[in-house]
């Protein structure tokens, strides 16, 4: 398993997991929030982390018994071969289906804040044509990248610096815990469709170099940096904006750099969004890779597939782009990633401690 | 193989030639100021002031100004009647001033307002201002001089450094309309000697509807005060004592520290005590000179002033249910369980104010 061009060392796994959680969420995730949370919707971004620290924790007890196997492995070699199969195609689903949700999403935001008159599609290929390329050359190239891209998400921290001199309002937050703990919770709920993306790591685990120890500690870190960013934006979004205001907008956070306007330099939002277009394509690259991933197949077959998901994504973007399609699809698709991201992982852990297998075992 | 690499190639850029999204310089009209009325009929007419450019070929332009208005029954469709009476294409993204007439505004400056929130290509940091009369005769100023959307900009950055109006665009203006805790006011204009234009002072607004009363300028740079809000080059004139044989002094606001107390008894009966201290320097006065400045009675003379004006402006808030300073916001934040309880469009009217202010001259220029 260990090859050559697609083993990447756990520096490039902190990375690959930022990038593929950050990107469209964050645009309208303090709206998301705010809905039931309303002024305590940091809150529930905090315990959201928790939660995704949970499911790693998860992750990490799973793969530890499988070190040299995939998520899709995994399900057969514990599940036997029928049942397996199955399941592989409910996770090989998800993956396309989020993909194509993430590029509607992308496609919808530029739309409405930059090309409002281009056709979908040709945003749509531009975009997919970029992904495929990157996805095809493999596992290293794309964790290269994503270290790169980053750099972009550290320019998105600056820019929400300049934020800091319109007008704040504190008392917007106040009183802390106001809105309960259930509808904290509800927000939690609607903060955790944004940090999708750790789900990544249940197919990079065999391909880290030396994956034996350290691990959790790297992706720990990883989240703890995407709890912490998600936090602070929803922070300063509920500080900036009143509650009734933020359910107007769509994408709070570029509402945000609306405000700052300078001499020389104006809107900003637009200049940000412009740039932003890399790190929302990485989310998309990642879920075209983990769906061609999913697909068990060998790597002379592995091009072919990504061109052929590449081409189903693509299709999926196809669908007409009106608000009621779209939340309908959305909410099919967040039931989906709820069974495969947080559900059958944690089954399989108990079903591999109940049968006590693990890796060496017999296959079933 | 490499010829169809090659071929393929040429035929990619073909694709890439379209551009849907360009805007041209040469077609598009400039709006740099837009003003709202409500006429005898109870239309609502819209006025922009444009820049038209137009090429003369070479690399010259030609730059007109122009006064376009349209009226309709509602805001919604302007726009596309003043487009369709513009050559080229309307274009609102540098639409540095909206000007609402005071009739208008009595109704509620939300609907005119929201129009540049939905729209993405139109500008958020446009001044909103209120006028007096209507608000087309501001934008018509100086027809032939143009543009005066920049004038009045020029205006009031002008007296916002001054510490006359607050700094309020259609961004801050958002937030302050649909929050309840907390009301806005506006700068407030009209027109003198038939071409020039002044800023009046400001005008108290509750939620998104003008109330019909203002402030001077002289109290609203104390509101200013009370709000906290202080501007490097500011500079106030204040009469002390009767009218005629008062003395005036000016001075400049040095320091500034407000200390807002919200304070709520046994009864639900709500007092806001606000403390503003401030350290200022005096720009002139006219002393007896036969006499040594005494700067304590001066201080003192000044505080209690201050504070009686203070207490003034306080009143008229109340008079026009305009909670500029955020009272409720102040109660929704530590007193969740009486906000829940009270109306507080109706609550606020009940509302003690107990303003103080401290002067304290640091400065008093080149002499003594």
């Amino acid at each position: 398993m260990m090859e050559k061009n697609i083993s990447i060392t756990k520096y490039q796994l902190f990375f690959f997991m930022i990038q593929s959680q950050t990107g469209l969420g964050l645009l309208s995730l303090p709206n998301v929030v705010q809905k039931t949370a309303k002024g305590d919707g940091w809150i529930s971004t905090l315990i959201a982390g928790v939660a995704v620290q949970i499911m790693l924790v998860i992750y990490w007890q799973l793969l530890k018994r499988f070190p040299n196997l995939i998520y899709t492995e995994i399900t057969q070699k514990i599940l036997g071969r029928f049942l397996g199969k199955f399941l592989n195609l409910f996770i090989y689903l998800n993956f396309i289906f989020v993909g194509g949700l993430a590029t509607i999403l992308f496609i919808k935001i530029i739309n409405l804040w930059l090309l409002p008159i281009t056709p979908g599609w040709i945003i749509s290929i531009l975009i997919l044509t970029a992904c495929i390329y990157l996805t095809i050359s493999d596992l290293r190239m794309i964790a290269r990248f994503f270290v790169l891209a980053t750099s972009l998400i550290l320019l998105l921290l600056f820019t929400s610096f300049l934020s800091w001199f319109t007008p704040k309002e504190i008392q917007y937050i106040l009183p802390i815990g106001s809105s309960g703990f259930k509808n904290i919770l509800l927000g939690t709920n609607n903060s955790l469709l944004a940090m999708l993306g750790f789900e990544g790591l249940l197919f990079l685990f065999p391909f880290i170099i030396d994956n034996k120890k350290g691990v959790l500690k790297t992706i720990s870190m990883a989240n703890i940096f995407i709890a912490t960013f998600y936090t602070f934006f929803v922070f300063l979004t509920l500080i900036s904006f009143s509650s009734d205001q933020l359910a107007q907008m769509r994408e709070p956070i570029l509402n945000l750099l609306r405000g700052i306007t300078y001499i020389m330099v104006d809107r900003v939002d637009l200049i940000f969004l412009s740039i932003w277009i890399v790190p929302m394509s990485t989310s998309i690259i990642a879920y075209l890779f983990l769906a061609s991933k999913s697909m068990n197949v060998d790597k002379k077959n592995y091009p072919k597939v990504v061109l052929l998901n590449g081409f189903i994504i693509f299709s999926i973007t196809l669908i007409p782009h009106n608000d009621a399609i779209i939340t309908l699809f959305n909410k099919y698709v967040t039931y989906l990633s709820y069974a495969v991201v947080f559900i059958i992982p944690t089954l399989l852990l108990i079903l591999s401690f109940l049968f006590k297998k693990h890796e060496s075992s017999e296959s079933a | 193989m490499r010829i169809i690499f090659i071929i393929i190639l040429c035929i990619l850029p073909i694709l890439l030639t379209g551009c849907w999204d360009q805007h041209l310089l040469v077609n598009r009209t400039l709006v740099n100021g837009i003003s709202f009325d409500v006429t005898e009929e109870g239309k609502i007419n819209g006025s922009v002031r444009a820049l038209s450019i137009q090429s003369k070929g070479g690399g010259q332009f030609d730059i007109y100004d122009e006064l376009v208005s349209a009226e309709r029954p509602t805001p919604v469709g302007l726009a596309l009647d003043i487009d369709s009476r513009i050559a080229g294409e309307i274009d609102t993204s540098k639409a540095f001033v909206v000007i609402i007439g005071e009739e208008l505004a009595k109704k509620g400056i939300h609907p005119f307002i929201e129009i540049f929130y939905r729209n993405m290509n139109s500008y958020m940091s446009s001044k909103i201002i209120i006028s007096k009369g209507k608000a087309t005769e501001i934008l018509s100023v100086e027809k032939e001089k143009s543009p005066i959307a920049f004038v009045i900009l020029q205006l009031l950055n002008g007296t916002e450094a001054d510490m006359v109006i607050p700094k309020e665009t259609t961004f801050t203006v958002w937030k302050k309309m649909l929050d309840p805790g907390e009301d806005m006011i506006l700068p407030y204009v009209e027109r003198v000697e038939s071409n020039k234009v002044e800023v009046a002072g400001v005008a108290l607004v509750n939620d998104d509807q003008y109330t019909g009363i203002t402030l001077s300028r002289e109290k609203s740079s104390i509101l200013m005060l009370l709000m906290d809000q202080l501007s490097k080059k500011n500079r106030m004139a204040l009469t002390m004592g009767s009218e005629g044989k008062g003395r005036a002094i000016s001075f400049a606001t040095r320091d500034l520290r407000r200390n807002l107390e919200v304070l709520v008894d046994k009864d639900n009966k709500i007092t806001c005590k606000i403390d503003v201290k401030m350290n200022v320097e005096v720009g002139s006065y006219t002393q007896d000179l036969s006499k040594r400045l005494n700067i304590k009675k001066l201080n003192k003379d000044l505080s209690d002033e201050l504070t009686k004006q203070a207490k003034e402006i306080t009143d008229i808030l109340l008079q026009a249910n305009c909670d500029a300073l955020g009272i409720g916001r102040r109660i929704s934040s530590f007193h969740p369980e009486l906000w829940k309880k009270i109306n507080w469009n109706e609550e606020y009217q009940n509302v003690q104010f107990e303003p103080n202010v401290k002067v304290n001259i640091i400065k008093t220029g080149n002499v003594f």
